[in-house]
């Protein structure tokens, strides 16, 4: 703290201090100073970078950093839009995008109705249970998702699928309602693609929980009995209270975990590096292949930044339509 | 107010930390382990209620089938995790073999948890452990401690935790005075950089894979690869936005008419901090604290592109077990080296719930 007392120099520091933008009641700049310091140097400094690298033909790190590239302008750009891979990644990560996102939605009401729910005992317990996911690296509870989709015949849910395929023929069930063991989820595209939006709905709906939790808990009592006094059944109720309730936290939640899911990396790397045959390569894994793989430092940089410029809308968005910076303004 | 005297009161706040987060832990305990009593007693007194009259016995029932509805729920999210936990103790067993989903339970051992931490690099290279050794008249005094005999050095621990010291030593300092600045004072600029800060909260780990490709061309060009400390500032960087705005948003619900107080009664500027701020943001220092571990300890991509393999921090040796080849993993291995990987963490995130989830809830409170 003691950098921000005035040092000697008075009349010289007062004519400086007059011509700064700020006056001493600013030194709270001072706190905030060095962590803007570093994020900027390490995340905002590398994102301008990335912008400069896509603007070249850099084809790997040595050109980038030999200074063997020339800028070539929006070149890298414009090969994206005729790019058939480009487009097949975009069109496979919105996808991603919307059928976790629906799916997380409706699962993450659900149990947050289920462990909030009057009748349930020891909800508290099971709460603190599920959210437990969040808590463990990703990289250790994405790959025991891949062992669990495994191709192999006795694969975790291949076995599952054959006890339940032995089940329904005991109950002389018709074929079609059996499934064809093994099923390959690693090696089929869209076998693939749902082992994805498993795996991505089981990484985010804990905190999507929390925040449901946290609103159902706000909506007081007494709106309930009175609901259940006019004699409203379960389902005006749940529409009438609950969902008023529960609807911004919802959004909000949405866009963030939206947010991620466009960034998702880890999944498709780790569960098949997006393939097969690069069908389901989400735009990250994409950007990143083009360059690790392929060399290709300029165009991957091109990627990531039209990458980072949708989700720079989605933040764009929780912040204007999801209330995400309320309390910003506020004082 | 000297600088010692700043430091000291800096300690002190670390130990506080440090306290309140066994206590969280404690408390978690003495609530598991008191549970079966209250449940108990909720079962007498259904029982109860039912020979009263003051339930039916339906009513009863609906309760049951509810709450067993619930547990099935937990079970079957909870799945992959038993699963895992129940792999790492079958070393030497196949998994994926005809006996089913779960190894067999009278083959259960021990042999994974040993694997790892005598021959893998979790603690020594090799899990070559040396010994402690007791040196007497070196020149680090009468009585010297120090460890011998690893002729490999020391493993994938110490750079863990290496980088997640740099990072929390980095993101606290940076962290817990701006969220201060924040909550408290007008500045120019506040708003904007506020708003900025929002608009990245949620740009963790993908935007580091994103900007992996400039990240590698910055830091070769200015020789910081394979550098743990700037890995560990690096880490610190990417969690300053979203735990400085947790912490202010923690901070705005202490009343500031506690601190007026405190100045009514002679405190200085540094003693509202420490008496009052401090003490009562602890619970979330502590979600600060380990949304800023989890952010140095679990990233692996950045980690295994700046770094060489001798300074490989856990996460990425546990990447490198989970492709040793491309579709098969030595399963048992895995889950006993994630386990160990994973458990503290996840043992005082479990603990500190309560706080993870009032800190997460920031953005949830109109509705």
């Amino acid at each position: 703290m003691a950098s921000s007392q005035p040092g000697t120099g008075v009349s010289g520091l007062a004519r400086l201090r007059s011509a700064l933008p700020f006056s001493s009641r600013d030194w709270g700049l001072l706190l905030v100073a060095p962590g803007m310091i570093l994020f900027s140097s390490f995340m905002l400094y590398p994102i301008f970078y990335l912008f400069y690298i896509s603007l070249t033909d850099a084809t790997f790190a040595g050109s980038v950093i030999g200074g063997g590239a020339e800028l070539i302008g929006l070149a890298n750009y414009a090969q994206l839009i005729s790019d058939p891979q480009f487009r097949t990644s975009m069109g496979v990560t919105w996808l991603f995008v919307a059928v976790s996102l629906v799916v997380k939605v409706f699962l993450a009401v659900g149990i947050a109705l289920l462990l909030n729910h009057v009748r349930v005992a020891g909800k508290r317990y099971m709460r603190a249970a599920v959210i437990v996911p969040l808590g463990f690296p990703g990289i250790f509870t994405i790959t025991v998702w891949r062992g669990m989709f495994s191709d192999a015949r006795y694969g975790v849910f291949n076995t599952i699928l054959g006890r339940y395929n032995e089940f329904m023929s005991s109950l002389s069930a018709p074929q079609a309602l059996l499934f064809d063991v093994p099923i390959g989820f690693l090696s089929g595209r869209w076998e693939a693609f749902f082992a994805y939006v498993t795996t991505e709905v089981w990484l985010a709906y804990p905190f999507m929980v929390i925040i449901i939790v946290s609103a159902l808990q706000d909506v007081p009592k007494s709106l309930h009995e009175a609901a259940m006094v006019d004699g409203a059944g379960a389902l005006q109720r749940f529409r009438t209270v609950t969902l008023p309730a529960i609807k911004g936290p919802v959004l909000f939640a949405s866009i963030l975990t939206a947010a991620t899911s466009f960034q998702q990396f880890l999944i498709p790397w780790v569960f098949n590096q997006g393939g097969p045959s690069r069908q389901n390569e989400l735009i990250i894994v994409y950007g990143y292949r083009e360059a690790i793989t392929f060399n290709q430092f300029g165009l991957s940089a091109a990627i990531l930044i039209v990458g980072i410029g949708f989700v720079g809308l989605f933040m764009y968005a929780a912040v204007r339509y999801g209330g995400l910076a309320e309390g910003v303004g506020d004082e | 107010m000297s600088s010692r005297d700043s430091a000291a009161g800096l300690a002190a706040s670390a130990t506080a930390l440090v306290a309140s987060v066994v206590g969280m832990v404690r408390a978690k305990l003495v609530a598991l382990v008191t549970a079966p009593k209250r449940f108990a007693v909720m079962v007498q007194r259904a029982i109860y209620d039912v020979r009263t009259g003051k339930r039916s016995t339906w009513d009863v029932a609906k309760s049951v089938l509810m709450t067993l509805f619930g547990l099935a729920m937990v079970l079957v999210l909870l799945f992959p995790l038993f699963w895992i936990t129940t792999a790492s103790l079958a070393e030497g067993s196949r998994l994926f073999n005809t006996s089913g989903i779960f190894p067999d339970p009278s083959t259960y051992n021990l042999g994974a948890y040993r694997w790892v931490i005598f021959e893998s690099d979790f603690f020594f290279v090799d899990g070559d452990w040396g010994y402690p050794q007791l040196v007497l008249g070196g020149g680090d005094g009468l009585v010297s401690f120090r460890w011998a005999g690893t002729e490999t050095g020391p493993g994938a621990v110490f750079n863990s935790l290496y980088i997640v010291s740099v990072t929390l030593a980095a993101g606290f300092g940076m962290i817990v005075p701006a969220a201060y600045a924040f909550s408290r004072r007008q500045f120019v600029g506040r708003k904007r950089i506020l708003y900025g800060y929002v608009l990245f909260t949620q740009i963790g780990a993908g935007l580091s894979i994103a900007t992996l490709v400039a990240l590698y061309s910055l830091f070769s060009t200015y020789g910081l690869t394979n550098n743990l400390f700037v890995l560990g500032l690096f880490y610190a960087a990417g969690a300053i936005p979203f735990n400085t705005w947790l912490l202010k948003t923690y901070m705005d619900n202490i009343p500031v008419s506690y601190e007026e107080a405190a100045m009514v009664d002679g405190a200085s500027f540094l003693d509202t901090i420490r008496e009052v701020i401090l003490p009562l943001t602890k619970p979330g220092l502590a979600v600060v604290l380990i949304f800023v571990w989890l952010a140095g300890w679990n990233e692996f991509i950045i980690a295994q592109t700046l770094l060489r393999p001798e300074n490989y921090p856990l996460s990425v040796e546990l990447y490198n077990i989970a492709t040793e080849g491309r579709f098969s993993t030595p399963w048992t291995r895995f889950a006993a080296f994630a386990n160990l990987f994973a458990l503290p963490v996840a043992i005082v995130y479990f603990a500190a719930q309560r706080s993870v989830e009032d800190g997460l809830s920031f953005g949830g409170m109109e509705g």
